[in-house]
């Protein structure tokens, strides 16, 4: 009874500097930040800071083991009339706009394939498996099925089907280099876009395609009319991913090529790479990396509005 | 009648797409995997090639006497589970955070956690390693296990989001009703709804890390030190020898993510999608 009677009073004088911070703060404020804390310091540890530090060395002359010199754009400038550098710039581009184009078809082919008729869910697991297995290990298995003298594709080719007179060297020939990293990239990454669509496709609602079979639509006209516009913002978020992911990649192209032969596929993550760990020129290595900061950004922005968006529903 | 030839021929193309993508995509590990036990006579001399005869382990046992392979497997094990332990917990807590406190910020964290998510590694390694070194943690599987978060903590944190949000809100108000401090209704009603999800969670941040190449390369240059993906990488050498250990040391190396994943397949297939999950 006592603690009852009492109650009113002690609310009425304790918590009110609190209930000003709860206003200002939010209502879950101690505990949220508490939450968020952990996240928060690993974050600017590991991403902020580094990176702001990497837009520092920049713009300084640094070598490994050496305290960097400023030196304000002459890295960026220096680059701009490299000619190995622009070479990079130009590859990386082909290397993803190709990449992304054709995992976005094989990636539609996919996702109809399995919504068409097909039911076994076991098909879709297996056609994932490259996204999920090891880039490094994926890019070991096409150097070895590559492989100009005893890889089973010019054996395949030469050999079984008789299509050529002889092997390929399609990692050493400036011809078929790109081609082939792209191949593979392509291979490893379009499973995502065709699980991708998948969902979105399962999303449509039939009926849907029966309003424009009674309108007397074909297939074609279905796919146009219906089929895109409902998988719009999954074809958008899917490729702005995909186009940040490529851009970057890293392995493939390392373990394949290095970037050979005499730079017909080197991209800027690998000669960013030989940059700083090669020729130990760090400062020039981070500035090749923020070189395409600007579009990186542009893409993260539009692309993170977009997920955000999809993530609310 | 007409209509039926023409569902007929729709199925029969699915299937012949399918057949071809099934071959495109699963010939590579049907390689790899008769590779790793073919002699190396075989494989010179291009014989037997679609399946070994003789069939032959000693790939593998090559693999795990003569090469410090089994190190290296023991390394990836370390960094992988610690590393996604802790991404794991600061992720769980996190996410719970900004998908259901409200507090000063949280609109702006929740951007900045997918930001971090979206920025790529080839932009922050190298200054991340010259972080790692100062921290006095360059060619330690310490330095690694420091650093993988900086891409699996954003990588929960945005995944399991999403999935708290799902969990209707009513449960943690009637827990608080009754009684319940807000930690309490996470930890006890909320954690344990969210279990499956912050298990899936885990084990993509899992293979994520057992499967990355760029900071191990990177910031390990000590043999011993080494993870799976840079060991089996310096296996090649440029002669014929190593394709036979090395493609042993590829299956071993792909088996556990095959296993993780073939839990995590329905979260894959149903609903973690564009938006929400990378591979």
């Amino acid at each position: 009874m006592a603690t009852v009677a009492q109650l009113p009073v002690e609310r009425a004088r304790a918590p009110r500097p609190r209930a000003g911070l709860r206003r200002r703060l939010g209502a879950d404020w101690h505990l949220g930040y508490l939450f968020v804390l952990p996240m928060a310091i690993m974050v600017i540890a590991l991403v902020a800071y580094p990176f702001c530090y990497a837009a520092y060395l920049s713009l300084t002359r640094k070598y490994v083991g050496v305290p960097p010199v400023f030196v304000g754009f002459e890295n960026y400038v220096r680059l701009a009339y490299d000619g190995f550098f622009r070479r990079a710039v130009w590859n990386s581009f082909v290397f993803t706009f190709a990449s992304v184009g054709v995992k976005l078809v094989l990636g539609m082919v996919m996702a109809l394939v399995l919504t068409s008729r097909i039911r076994y869910s076991l098909f879709t697991g297996l056609l994932l498996i490259p996204w999920v297995a090891p880039t490094v290990v994926s890019a070991l298995n096409f150097l070895w099925i590559f492989d100009a003298s005893l890889g089973v594709l010019n054996y395949l080719l030469v050999k079984v089907f008789r299509i050529l007179p002889q092997g390929v060297g399609w990692l050493s020939e400036a011809g078929t280099a790109m081609a082939s990293v792209i191949f593979v990239n392509v291979w490893r990454g379009f499973p995502f876009f065709g699980i991708s669509f998948l969902a979105g496709l399962k999303a449509i609602p039939g009926e849907l395609y029966e309003a424009a079979s009674v309108d007397g639509a074909n297939i074609v006209q279905r796919f146009r009319h219906v089929t895109l516009p409902s998988l719009r913002n999954i074809i958008i978020v899917v490729m702005l991913l995909s186009t940040i992911w490529t851009f970057n990649d890293f392995a493939i192209v390392y373990i394949l090529t290095k970037g050979g032969p005499g730079g017909a596929t080197q991209v800027l993550p690998v000669f960013t790479y030989e940059m700083a760990f090669g020729a130990q020129r760090l400062g020039e290595a981070i500035a090749v990396a923020l070189y395409m900061l600007p579009a990186l950004a542009m893409v993260i922005i539009v692309l993170s509005r977009y997920m955000r968006r999809s993530h609310a529903r | 009648m007409k209509r039926e030839a023409i569902e007929r021929l729709q199925t029969t193309v699915a299937y012949v797409v399918l057949g071809f993508l099934l071959l495109l995509v699963l010939f590579p590990f049907y390689w790899m995997t008769i590779t790793s036990f073919k002699t190396e006579d075989q494989m010179r001399s291009l014989v037997s090639m679609f399946w070994p005869a003789p069939f032959v382990v000693e790939n593998y046992t090559q693999l795990l006497t003569k090469t410090d392979f089994a190190i290296w497997y023991r390394n990836s094990a370390a960094v992988a589970i610690s590393s996604t332990l802790v991404a794991t917990a600061i992720g769980t807590i996190g996410a719970y955070a900004l998908a259901r406190l409200r507090f000063l910020g949280r609109a702006f964290l929740s951007s900045a956690t997918l930001i971090t998510y979206l920025v790529p590694p080839s932009i922050l390694f190298i200054p991340l390693y010259a972080q790692i070194r100062t921290m006095g943690l360059a060619d330690s599987l310490a330095g690694l296990i420091a650093a993988y978060p900086s891409f699996t903590v954003p990588f929960v944190t945005w995944l399991l989001m999403g999935y708290f949000g799902s969990i209707p809100e009513e449960l943690e108000e009637a827990a608080m009703i009754d009684g319940a401090t807000r930690f309490g209704a996470f930890r006890r009603i909320i954690l344990p709804l969210a279990a499956p999800g912050v298990l899936a969670a885990g084990l993509f941040a899992f293979t994520q890390a057992w499967n990355e190449f760029l900071y191990a390369l990177v910031f390990i240059s000590d043999v011993k030190q080494r993870t799976l993906p840079v060991g089996l990488s310096t296996f090649i050498t440029g002669d014929v020898y190593g394709w036979g250990y090395l493609m042993a040391g590829a299956v071993l190396t792909t088996l556990p993510v095959i296993v993780v994943y073939t839990y995590l397949q329905r979260y894959m297939v149903e609903g973690l999608t564009a938006g929400s999950v990378k591979g």
